[in-house]
């Protein structure tokens, strides 16, 4: 490749490549939706009742030639996240100490989930990470261990379906924003957001969701 | 229910503290990236802190059927983990071979510490492992339904495709004998090295205990050194029974002679060390345990035989472990409950 296609051929695929960046400028003519957040009631006998610490999300959406993006942000005052430290080999791959151990602490994470399958009419999946006629694709960036795809057909089917995708996550000034690149995601599809705060011991299905709403 | 519950009984009176166990294992299981912190099988002084520390104050088990809260334990609960400075002292020599970090805090930080009764220092070693409860408070507590108690033996174990790292198991476990590896965001436990049970091998822990304190079988195998030192001598019993979970690891609580010597005083009239801590960590019917070893020891005293304490020797790994290869089991058993 010339010098100059190869300029003009990296601009493009920078700026193809922009709206993952969560403070792409890009974002700044997008849209914004806000999504009230509820709660989940305890799940389980030896879960505490926990307080909303986190009330809203906003959603904006881009359509490029490169794909398409969602960005979440939502207020955090903890930032909980762990650098996994890298294991480290000795002579002969032999296994060094690591200094990790975060037994007790949990990150802030979120997921996008979309329909399966074409939604007819106004018949959403249930929230409950869908049903068995209805499936659903989760889109879960965790702020310790990034992105993964997992499907569901309802409470306690969740599975990993080892797919990654391109997401990229900013804390700064108490905020999250995260971007996420959703394969065929268009205006009009129904979507679900969920939001795990760490600091409340967050996991599972203990964490905060919105109901259905339409991409724009 | 399982078809056979393997089961393992440990003589706290033959245990050295050596630690032997604890690196069989380690060497075996828990060398792997993210596993550092890990000690499946560790062995305690007791009175002490344990491992991770107050395990046994935190939570967990069940209570009127249900799974009691509990804390996790942090970092600095399990103690330290960390690196020598080999290559520097291996490639540039002259300085001593030396922890990275100053350390403050280590699993068994307070060995041999114990505790004080009129004036004496006493304790004694507690090796733990996960007990692969018949009742296992970490199965009941995993929504991924990624934890499952094997028909053919009883081992519990974690499903490490269906795990994602909750760690509600932790926390229901009353023994805290579950840990979290960060690095692949799983939980680990003892596997009871169920490759090596499977061929009909013993465990590493069990395999290489110097003191020979460990007995191994299954429980509803009638000629099982396991079966017949917690059901048919009864001088075996499992850790905080009143959690519920009904372990499946047995311990021959500590018998020690009476404190003073005096003759015809029995060990529960002048006790070496307290027996509300023995009844603390084993439930009341410590006491007739203890009991009926005193018995059995005054019988062999006099002459007499004494089926259980010639067990309790264990003399060699036939009298200690009867462990039948898995194609095998079908023919064990003949109406024995676990």
């Amino acid at each position: 490749m010339k010098p100059f296609a190869c300029v003009l051929f990296c601009a493009a695929v920078a700026l193809a490549q922009n709206p993952l960046d969560p403070a792409a400028a890009d974002w700044k003519s997008a849209a914004p939706m806000t999504l009230s957040l509820q709660r989940t009631p305890p799940l389980y006998p030896t879960d505490s009742a926990a307080a909303i610490e986190v009330s809203s999300v906003q959603a904006q959406f881009l359509h490029t030639n490169a794909g398409n993006f969602v960005r979440l942000q939502w207020s955090d005052k903890t930032h909980d996240t762990t650098v996994l430290p890298k294991a480290e080999r000795a002579w002969q791959g032999d296994h060094l100490v690591t200094q990790s151990a975060a037994t007790d602490r949990f990150s802030d994470a979120c997921a996008f989930m979309v329909p399966a399958k074409p939604v007819i009419g106004d018949l959403n999946p249930s929230l409950q990470m869908g049903d068995a006629g209805h499936p659903v694709r989760i889109f879960v960036w965790d702020s310790t261990r990034g992105a993964a795809v997992m499907e569901a057909s309802g409470r306690e089917t969740t599975k990993r379906t080892g797919q990654l995708f391109p997401a990229q996550g900013q804390y700064a000034g108490g905020k999250w924003s995260v971007t996420l690149q959703i394969p065929d995601l268009n205006a009009g599809t129904p979507f679900a957001v969920a939001i795990w705060n760490g600091s409340q011991q967050d996991r599972d299905g203990r964490k905060y969701f919105t109901i259905w709403y339409r991409a724009q | 229910m399982p078809q056979h519950q393997i089961s393992m009984v440990l003589d706290l009176n033959k245990c050295l503290g050596c630690q032997t166990c604890t690196m069989a294992c380690k060497k075996l299981w828990t060398d792997g990236d993210g596993m550092d912190y890990m000690y499946w099988n560790n062995v305690e002084t007791r009175p002490g802190q344990g491992y991770p520390r107050n395990w046994d104050k935190i939570g967990g088990g069940f209570e009127d059927g249900k799974l009691r809260p509990s804390e996790l334990p942090s970092k600095e609960d399990y103690g330290q983990t960390f690196e020598y400075n080999y290559a520097e002292r291996l490639f540039q020599g002259g300085m001593q071979a030396m922890p990275q970090e100053e350390v403050r805090n280590t699993p068994n930080w307070d060995e041999d510490v114990g505790a004080l009764m009129l004036g004496e220092n006493y304790y004694f070693y507690l090796p733990r492992l996960c007990n692969h409860c018949t009742n296992p408070a970490c199965l009941e507590a995993c929504p991924r339904k990624a934890i499952y108690k094997r028909a053919e033996d009883g081992i519990v174990l974690v499903d490490q495709e269906r795990c994602e790292g909750y760690r509600y198991c932790m926390k229901a476990c009353p023994y805290k004998k579950i840990y979290f590896n960060e690095l692949l965001g799983k939980a680990q436990k003892c596997i009871f090295c169920y490759p090596r049970i499977e061929k009909g091998e013993v465990n590493a822990c069990a395999k290489q205990c110097p003191g020979r304190l460990r007995f191994v079988g299954f429980l509803d195998d009638p000629d099982s050194a396991v079966h017949k030192l917690v059901h048919v001598y009864k001088v075996a019993l499992g850790l905080f029974p009143e959690k519920g979970t009904e372990p499946n690891v047995f311990y021959v609580p500590p018998f020690n002679p009476p404190r003073t010597g005096s003759y015809g005083k029995s060990v529960l009239e002048d006790p070496r060390m307290p027996m509300d801590y023995l009844k603390y960590l084993f439930g009341d019917e410590v006491v007739d345990v203890i009991r009926r070893l005193e018995g059995e020891l005054q019988r062999a005293q006099s002459g007499g035989a004494s089926e259980v304490l010639q067990l309790l020797i264990g003399r060699d790994e036939h009298v200690r472990y009867q462990i039948p290869k898995h194609e095998q089991l079908i023919q064990i058993g003949g109406g024995h409950k676990a």
